[in-house]
């Protein structure tokens, strides 16, 4: 067997042990250690290299980031950020069809500014607008679906964990991904609004309306949300402008966040506590996995099956939108078993030359950041696509006199929505270009 | 037992915590420093390398506690479908499957350490022994391992589950 087949085969056994429910890092080490060592044929070389892999991997000042942004997620939620966020929008368009369902949408999005996970803004979000949607009168269904849906928006908006993840795998300039990330994710949010109008005319029963809002209600409560737009675009334009390094960010960003929340009251001991294990689990998830994927990728790369593969594609001579079409469909069935970074850590390596080598027409740095955003779209439908969406069960668990068969019927136009916003994207790679080109 | 690794775990992963929100702070004051570096102030120095030391040693002490917290990514599609026994039987090969690679990491980072402590390597800045940032990690990799057997333990019926854990309890999200 040679090490293409080899590595070929490798993809079968590790989806057979991710499948049944071997955690994913974990499957990931252990093939690309068997992989190694078969290519080898010594274990001379792996037990050398594990010397440094682990540390060298948890101790990475690139990767260090992606701890502080999960801190800085942590302590938004804290803050009574996402209430402010929320009453902001309700105040204007929560006396129209469909107005509270929106401004849920449009807070998700303001959170998504300051939070970049998508389960955690659907569960902030959940918690503060699932009991205002249904004082105004809407249907379980349609609550739980758009907030499914806007949560989405935490990792299409900037900051966000897995374009960190897609920029260190491709070498790629955060900056510049973040930036690119900003005009989809409002596309997506404008999607979504538009969803909630086409719903409220048709099913007009499920949404109710509240009365109008004061001016000078509406005033102050969008005075409130300036310290969301303070840390954003203290965070966000620090890392644009080059004042700061993303992980510098980062930590900005989560001292912004801790000092609201402290200012809110929303910090104490306890609270405190809670945000730091949460920070600790989903940092401890995403490093088991980057550090399984690098060992595992580590193998690929000996196996020489990356580049072999990106020739052999490029020399079948079919249409890159044809390859680029399918590899974007496998994401969004893979997405629906398995969570976002998972997937880009464990088919980037691969898929990323066969894209690379592919004409799109675009510079290759170009190239990269565009099929980021494209992955980065599609993985996320994944989450709310019926029936083993990740965001519909976390909502859908917040609310619990709502069947799940509700949800999922409702959230069907916001999955058609992010699809049509996929093929505009993948038609017009400038909608997510031309703010890069100024 | 499990009750004590509990406590230890979230002791464990409570430092790392602690510890990500020192190194926050440092950025922090580095980066006003750096900016109003016209006014005699200056970035802290090497504070590159605390952050990669500290993230590093933090991530090492997350571990046990997300492992007891079933906060490993997996997928579930099948495994709703299995078996009891059948699931239990994939829990116990999941823990010793976790145990036997966080052994071998464990063995080849003492061996980095072993290393860096006779080669006398230092942090380009602040001049800083390699080692001390090893040692730390070493500390939260034994850690995981004492946690993995535990659970091994537990699954087995060997050891009690304690307070807060479950021996049915998720292993995934």
């Amino acid at each position: 067997m040679n090490t293409i087949e080899l590595a070929l085969w490798s993809f079968p056994i590790l989806l057979l042990m991710i499948f049944v429910r071997i955690p994913i890092g974990l499957s990931m080490m252990l093939c690309g250690l068997g992989g190694a060592y078969l290519i080898f044929g010594d274990i001379t070389p792996i037990i050398n290299q594990l010397k440094q892999v682990t540390h060298s991997t948890f101790s990475s000042y690139s990767l260090s980031v992606i701890p502080l942004f999960l801190l800085m997620g942590q302590f938004a939620a804290l803050g009574g950020l996402s209430k402010a966020l929320f009453k902001a929008a309700e105040v204007w368009i929560g006396h129209r069809k469909g107005g509270v369902a929106m401004a849920a949408v449009g807070a998700c999005a303001g959170f998504g500014a300051i939070c970049g996970s998508s389960l955690a803004t659907a569960a902030t979000m959940g918690q503060v607008a699932l009991p205002e949607l249904k004082r105004a009168g809407y249907a379980g269904g349609i609550s739980t679906a758009c907030l499914a849906a806007g949560g989405t928006l935490g990792i299409l908006i900037p900051p966000s964990v897995v374009l960190v993840i897609y920029a260190i795998l491709t070498e790629q300039n955060i900056a510049k991904l973040f930036l690119a990330a900003f005009i989809p994710g409002i596309l997506a949010a404008v999607g979504y609004v538009i969803v909630i109008a086409i719903y409220a005319r048709l099913r007009p029963q499920e949404m109710g309306t509240l009365p109008p809002a004061p001016m000078k209600e509406r005033l102050q409560a969008t005075w409130r949300v300036w310290p969301v737009v303070l840390i954003f675009l203290l965070v966000v334009g620090g890392i644009y402008g080059g004042i700061f390094t993303p992980t510098e960010g980062a930590a900005v960003g989560a001292f912004g966040t801790g000092i609201a929340a402290w200012l809110n009251g929303g910090l104490n001991r306890k609270t405190l506590s809670s945000a730091l294990l949460g920070t600790a689990v989903a940092s401890a998830m995403i490093f088991m996995i980057v550090l399984g994927a690098g060992v595992y990728n580590t193998f690929l790369a000996l196996s020489q099956l990356p580049q072999e593969a990106a020739t052999a594609v490029a020399s079948w001579g079919v249409s890159p939108l044809l390859v680029l079409t399918a590899i974007l469909v496998l994401y969004v069935i893979l997405g629906c078993f398995m969570d976002s970074l998972s997937m880009i850590l464990l088919t980037i390596p691969v898929f990323f030359p066969i894209v690379s080598a592919l004409d799109f027409g675009l510079p290759p740095d170009e190239l990269a950041i565009w099929f980021g955003i494209l992955v980065l779209i599609v993985v996320e439908v994944g989450l709310i696509t019926p029936p083993v969406g990740m965001n519909l069960f976390v909502i859908n668990s917040l609310s619990r006199d709502t069947p799940i068969t509700q949800t999922y019927r409702a959230v069907m136009p916001f999955v058609l929505s992010d699809l049509v916003r996929t093929a505009l994207l993948v038609a017009f790679p400038s909608i997510t270009l031309f703010v890069l080109r100024f | 037992m499990m009750t004590l690794i509990n406590r230890m775990a979230r002791w464990g992963a409570l430092s790392g915590g602690f510890l990500l929100t020192l190194l926050t702070l440092l950025v922090v004051v580095s980066v006003i420093g750096r900016s109003f570096s016209g006014m005699g102030l200056g970035p802290v120095p090497g504070d590159y390398e605390l952050v990669e030391m500290g993230v590093g040693v933090a991530i090492f002490f997350f571990m046990p506690w997300c492992y007891l917290q079933g906060g490993h990514a997996t997928v579930d599609l099948l495994y709703s479908h299995m078996s009891a026994g059948m699931q239990r039987f994939i829990r116990l090969l999941s823990d010793v499957l976790m145990l036997a690679v966080w052994l071998l990491l464990t063995w080849r980072l003492w061996a980095g350490l072993v290393d860096k402590y006779t080669n006398h390597e230092t942090t380009f800045i602040l001049q800083m022994p390699l080692w001390w940032g090893f040692a730390l990690c070493m500390v939260g990799a034994v850690l995981g391992c004492i946690t993995y057997l535990a659970h091994i333990l537990m699954q087995l019926g060997l050891a009690k589950p304690g307070e807060g854990l479950t021996v049915s309890g998720p292993i995934g999200h």
